[in-house]
């Protein structure tokens, strides 16, 4: 039994269907990727599973818990924790204080991290400790990022596009802190547009395409499949020709 | 080649310019994230209690030691505000009302029960700290100028209660309460031990700020106030947290009003109208909400400018809207932000705080 199921999960903001009836199955010792094209439900997703927004139908378990629709914060209080697109942090504190305080909610019942200073070795900030985080540049602010959601000592991350606006070598580096994540016991789940990262990166790749999941396996699978590259590229231009 | 001289000039103008800019935004900023060394703030705190406490002995008179009760009770609330604004960034622009319900609470048990101030002081708080928390219903709903206006309707209606509630409230004339009950040996009627009596409660909301500030609770406030939805994202419960506040706020309130009507012996509904709610708004935002004693500082300026400056009150009032104007423009942390970034400068810390990256206060 995976750590996070998801059922038949849907959601609808008015007329416009953003979730279709989607099934998910998370582990904690894999890198899970999802893949779509803008528009096609990914970020609802994780707001819906995170409790965000509500669900329109469907269910959400984690740890053989039924979790749909309970709040953000009771969400995170059962280790399962997300980022968010935009680099969020708490601007007008210091790096240190921005951890500390993701910290001090995750360790009721045990952390992972002894210190919250642990936690800044392990992403690279280290040195940044005392920096404003709002004062900092835009790569560093994507670690923090990082580094808050740890710091509730996660058992599944659910990472929402944790290399855009990174160059090529950032996010390089950002990956490579992202796959020592699964041997530590922490599963990751991960929106990006970055096909290559992602092929390199995840275990398994879902694709969603208009709130409904299309295709799911193994990266070089799941790429190949004809389905996938016709969302992706466009139809088949044979296809289209005949 | 001319050109890259001629550009090297500029650049080097400029270069001194963009430093000069630097060094007042430095002076300017509000730096409250980051803390002072623990020695410094301990000579600080040593300095003021003793200045404090030394106060009544220094023979400036009954008019300078009356004005200095009304700024430590009134400190006190700001406290609460302080803890609201400075730390969780709810601002309210009624307050003045829920340090209100603490006096009236207390007023009204002397009065119809015959309960002195010991006795009445607990509930006197409780009641304000629930008051607080009800205003604070519409927070959960809706945050900044929003609610700001709700605080504002309480205040206005607070007085419109009391104002028409007959001998119960006292109506507009208000209601008269007898001395503080002595303590063996300690006659409150004394001016001088009246003053000790609100230094006391003024040094446990110092210390229960400080405390706060410095804990996880404080931390998780100031949470809040920087980002609801990542502080949710981390498992904290905003809305329990911000009902919390307030109603820890509502104490400190509490405890400022029952020592104001027992300074008084007499209050009435103007006393905690709008303009009173607006003066504690200007004092917390003058004095910097969010550093350690920016409320006090706060209450100092406002309660003895008018009487350095010799101003009447009308006038006052004007110097009292030119000093927000002058704050908000030129020192948005207040005060107190103004002299934690002197002393900074003063400590050589403009080399150490360039680039913003390390900078230790």
């Amino acid at each position: 039994m995976a750590a996070l199921e998801v059922r038949g999960l849907r959601k609808q903001f008015g007329g416009v269907v953003a979730l279709n009836g989607i099934d998910l199955d998370i582990g904690t010792d894999q890198v899970v990727g999802i893949v779509g094209p803008n528009g096609s439900g990914k970020t609802t997703l994780f707001n819906v599973v995170t409790g965000v927004h509500p669900a329109t139908g469907g269910t959400v378990s984690w740890q053989g818990q039924d979790i749909t629709n309970l709040g953000p914060h009771r969400i995170a209080r059962k280790r399962l924790v997300r980022t968010f697109q935009q680099a969020m942090s708490f601007p007008g504190l210091t790096v240190d204080e921005n951890v500390r305080i993701a910290w001090e909610q995750g360790r009721m019942g045990g952390s992972r991290w002894a210190s919250p200073g642990m936690i800044l070795n392990f992403v690279g900030l280290a040195p940044l400790g005392r920096a404003i985080a709002g004062s900092l540049p835009f790569g560093s602010l994507r670690r923090l990022g990082l580094a808050v959601a740890l710091g509730v000592s996660p058992e599944l991350l659910l990472l929402d596009e944790p290399g855009a606006g990174l160059n090529d070598s950032e996010a390089q580096a950002f990956a490579a802190v992202i796959a020592q994540l699964p041997p530590q016991g922490i599963g990751v789940c991960l929106i990006d547009h970055d096909m290559d990262m992602m092929s390199d990166l995840c275990d398994r790749l879902i694709v969603l395409d208009f709130g409904t999941k299309i295709a799911e396996g193994l990266p070089a699978e799941v790429l190949a499949d004809p389905k996938v590259r016709e969302v992706y590229l466009g139809p088949d231009k044979k296809a289209a020709a005949s | 080649m001319p050109m890259t001289d001629n550009s090297a000039g500029k650049t080097g103008a400029a270069t001194e310019g963009v430093r000069a800019r630097d060094r007042l935004a430095l002076l300017t900023a509000d730096n409250a994230a980051v803390p002072l060394p623990a020695g410094v703030q301990a000579i600080t705190a040593i300095l003021l209690a003793v200045l404090l406490i030394a106060l009544p002995w220094l023979g400036l008179g009954y008019r300078f030691l009356s004005i200095a009760i009304t700024t430590l009770y009134t400190a006190i609330g700001l406290y609460g505000l302080g803890l609201q604004f400075g730390q969780a960034g709810i601002m309210s622009v009624g307050h003045a009302a829920l340090m209100g319900v603490g006096a009236y609470a207390s007023a009204i048990l002397s009065v119809q029960l015959g309960l002195g101030f010991w006795t009445s002081l607990p509930f006197a708080m409780a009641l304000s700290a629930i008051v607080g928390g009800v205003i604070g219903l519409p927070t959960l709903r809706v945050g900044g100028q929003h609610y700001i206006i709700i605080t504002f309707c309480f205040c206005a209606l607070f007085v419109i209660v009391l104002t028409n509630g007959g001998t119960f409230t006292g109506s507009a004339t208000g209601l008269d309460v007898g001395s503080v009950t002595p303590l063996p040996g300690i006659n409150f009627d004394k001016l001088s031990n009246n003053y000790y009596l609100v230094l006391a409660a003024l040094f446990l909301a110092l210390a229960a700020t400080y405390l706060i500030g410095n804990s996880r609770y404080g931390r998780t406030l100031r949470a809040i106030r920087e980002n609801e939805q990542l502080a949710r994202s981390v498992g904290i419960n905003v809305d329990l947290h911000k009902l919390g506040v307030l109603m820890v706020s509502g104490l400190f309130a509490g405890l400022a009003g029952v020592l104001q009507l027992y300074y008084l012996r007499h209050i009435s509904p103007t006393l905690f109208g709008a303009f009173p709610s607006l003066y504690l708004a200007l004092m917390v935002m003058l004095g910097g909400a969010r550093y350690l004693y920016g409320p006090l500082i706060g209450a100092v300026v406002v309660n003895f400018l008018p009487e350095v400056l010799n101003l009447d009150p009308v006038d006052s009032r004007i110097a009292y809207g030119v000093c927000l104007l002058l704050v908000i423009l030129l020192l948005p942390g207040g005060v107190g932000a103004g002299i934690k970034n002197v002393y900074c400068a003063v400590r050589g810390g403009f080399e150490k705080q360039g680039g913003g990256t390390n900078g230790r206060a």
